[in-house]
């Protein structure tokens, strides 16, 4: 479990660096922030993959048991796309006209949904009801494949994260941070040529998002749902991972790309930003 | 006695000279950011955090000082870049000197090209010591004197003046680069100069500033598939089509100019494979390469990752010829590193003249040589305490666990705020510069 441990404290560093690197003088650099979002990549595979090996077969059970006790701001926390970044592994060609449908369907099914991943994203469902963040779905849908195709896992992973992390999570009830972070961070540090547009839909969107936040400090919780949602950004990085297959996570990962969709939008616009 | 490194059994390195304050606080723009020697040594530039250039000089070989050669007198300095604003994409433009590199001499004037991450400028050093006197028009002043006062005609006469050194941009190459510039190489035909940044390469004509050509174009149409930027590049030193480039993952790749006008596909790639038994968080940080430098010769290339050096022949691209570890004891202090920052320090390495030695930077002032046909290495520090004229440096030790020995120094002693990221070996003499923050130190064989 040490190792748990040091993987999630690196993760919290990782963060704090790309939080930090935008506020930076002379703009974000470019190699640093890559570097950065590589150990972070590597810390989270090694963070879930413990939930990932042990809880594939039993987590489908547990959810049913555990999920329910669960706070809703909990849940949230962690969306069931957590491990699904780690498993994009090669890529994500297949899936390309998938992923924009899945999207549409889930904002078509948003009262339909029943399983436990759509309770996840109750406050993100409140977010997507506010028309600005439609146009950050839009960007997410005009994402190529491969950022996109990262969820596809099995979303008993995410229960096992959100089972496990629930001691960290008591007792706290808060927004999703990126927002947060996102809305503070100086748009003056972007060098993208084209990251405009994405850039001011996430503006927006964040703006947005921030009134509905309670607590804004960086805490444990709130890495892990930024690390889920931050590993969602250089998918490219992600698709040169050993191959595990994604079959086993299609159709119960549809909803979960889906709601990964909303959280990958920030960051990934971010990212592009660079 | 740890010598030889550098040259011989009988080889020792003294302590020549400082440049720099004495003051414990540091001011952040005299950080001295990038060293360069000029083609024969004669000239040595130095860049800084502030945008400045400060040029030293040899002074010729005095015959009261047998034991030493000249000295590095100050001799010029200038203001090269400014701080800008980028207004339109809302974001500041450090004036740090990120690179200085020389041009070959063509004529009394000295040349030379500096970068911060934006803009390249070309700088005429030039001296004047001789001022004409004895105008007819105008008189000491300058002032036009009144046509009808003039009674005879006389011939302005050439009288000497104190030198004075005057830098003047003669080419100023902007608004070519989106991403930072990390390196400037001039080609051997010295016509044409090269400049790289995160993702692009371009190439510049040194007389043209308002176009170049973008030679190297790694940037993925999706910024999220970025996986890997350019770290450093550089012009082989006889084959003007050839420059090598860099990357992030630890890879070098070789293009060729002749093959196409975009080099996105390399002619060599030199990589080696990683040893999956040392892989940790940090194994893809430690491998990014944050310098290479060709030989002297143009056979070898060297790279500088985090923790080694390695020589790697051109004909040769599936492995190094030579690694050497340049503070392994740091491996398994890389998160402490990564806290800290210090593990994206990205320190230069270099050849000394002749190419059989290469040295490259550390912690806590310290400074590493590597001697390739004895394989002996050595670590010496730049310091202040070791600052008596001509006084031998003493070689350190870092002691890695169990026992400190006298004089040795432990891991956990090290100051990580006191790095040498830049060094310069002179390109025919054992001359080396070596910057430690704000300080630099010159430091010379005894022999001679």
């Amino acid at each position: 479990m040490e190792y748990k441990v040091e993987a999630h404290r690196i993760m919290s560093i990782s963060l704090g660096k790309i939080y930090n690197s935008r506020v930076q003088r002379g703009g974000i650099k470019l190699h640093k922030n890559l570097l950065v979002s590589l150990v972070l990549r590597s810390a989270r595979q090694v963070y879930l993959s413990d939930y990932y090996s042990g809880a594939c077969l039993n987590a489908q059970s547990e959810r049913e048991g555990n999920e329910w006790d669960i706070t809703d701001s909990e849940r949230e926390k962690f969306p069931p796309s957590a491990t699904e970044c780690d498993r994009v592994e090669s890529t994500e060609e297949p899936q390309p006209n998938e992923q924009p449908e899945k999207e549409r369907e889930y904002r078509e099914n948003d009262d339909e949904v029943k399983s436990d991943q759509v309770d996840c994203t109750s406050t993100l469902q409140e977010q997507n009801q506010n028309s600005s963040l439609d146009s950050v779905a839009k960007v997410s849908s005009e994402t190529p494949p491969e950022s996109i195709t990262e969820p596809k896992e099995s979303p008993s992973d995410s229960a096992v994260a959100e089972r496990d992390s629930t001691p960290e999570a008591n007792g706290e009830s808060h927004q999703p941070p990126k927002p947060h972070v996102c809305s503070n961070r100086k748009r003056s540090a972007e060098e993208s040529e084209s990251g405009d547009s994405p850039q001011k839909r996430t503006k927006v969107a964040s703006s947005n998002a921030k009134e509905d936040e309670e607590a804004e400090e960086m805490d444990t919780s709130n890495v892990s749902n930024l690390i889920t949602i931050f590993g969602s950004s250089f998918s490219g990085l992600l698709s040169k991972e050993s191959a595990k297959p994604e079959a086993e996570a299609e159709d119960s990962g549809q909803i979960c790309c889906d709601q990964m969709l909303k959280n990958l939008n920030p960051w990934s616009t971010a990212i592009v930003a660079f | 006695m740890m010598a030889g490194v550098g040259g011989g059994n009988d080889f020792q390195w003294c302590f020549s000279q400082v440049k720099g304050a004495i003051d414990e606080d540091v001011a952040e723009a005299d950080i001295i950011s990038t060293v360069e020697f000029n083609y024969s040594g004669e000239l040595l530039a130095t860049g800084d955090k502030g945008g400045r250039v400060v040029i030293f000089q040899r002074e010729q070989e005095s015959k009261n000082r047998l034991l030493s050669r000249g000295e590095y007198n100050v001799y010029s300095t200038f203001q090269s870049h400014e701080p800008e604003f980028d207004y339109l994409k809302s974001l500041e433009i450090e004036e740090k000197i990120n690179k200085i590199r020389w041009l070959p001499q063509q004529n009394a004037a000295h040349f030379l090209l500096s970068a911060n991450d934006k803009t390249i400028k070309l700088w005429k050093i030039s001296e004047r010591d001789k001022r004409a006197e004895g105008y007819n028009l105008k008189d000491e002043d300058g002032r036009l004197q009144d046509q009808f006062r003039i009674t005879t005609l006389r011939v302005p006469v050439l009288m000497p003046m104190d030198l004075m050194v005057e830098a003047s941009p003669r080419r100023i190459f902007a608004n070519a680069h989106t991403y930072h510039i990390n390196s400037i190489s001039v080609n051997s035909d010295y016509e044409t100069y090269l400049s790289a940044d995160d993702l692009r390469i371009n190439l510049w004509h040194l007389e043209i500033t308002d176009r170049s050509f973008n030679i190297v174009d790694i940037k993925p149409a999706n910024m999220e598939e970025l996986t890997e930027v350019i770290t450093a590049a550089e012009c082989h030193p006889h084959q003007c089509n050839v420059f090598v480039y860099s990357s992030s993952k630890g890879t070098i790749r070789l293009c060729d100019m002749r093959a196409a006008a975009l080099c996105d596909r390399h002619s060599k790639f030199f990589e080696e494979p990683e040893d999956p038994s040392s892989r940790s968080f940090f194994s893809e940080i430690i491998s990014s390469i944050s310098d290479v430098k060709f030989s002297h010769s143009g056979r070898y290339m060297m790279t500088r990752d985090y923790l080694s050096v390695k020589v790697w022949d051109l004909n040769m691209e599936n492995r190094p010829v030579e690694t050497y570890q340049v503070h392994e004891y740091l491996r398994s202090k890389l998160c402490s590193l990564y806290e800290n920052d210090c593990i994206f320090d990205k320190f230069e390495c270099c050849w000394n003249g002749s190419d059989s030695a290469i040295m490259t930077g550390s912690y806590n002032n310290f400074f590493r040589m590597f001697d390739r046909n004895t394989r002996r290495d050595i670590t010496l520090e730049a310091s202040r305490e070791n600052s008596k004229p001509r006084a031998i440096l003493k070689p350190r030790k870092v002691c890695t666990g169990g026992k400190r020995k006298k004089d040795e120094i432990s891991v956990d002693s090290l100051d990580f705020n006191k790095k040498i990221l830049h060094t310069a070996w002179h390109p025919k003499e054992n001359v080396i510069a070596v910057a430690a923050t704000n300080n630099l130190y010159i430091f010379q064989d005894k022999m001679n």
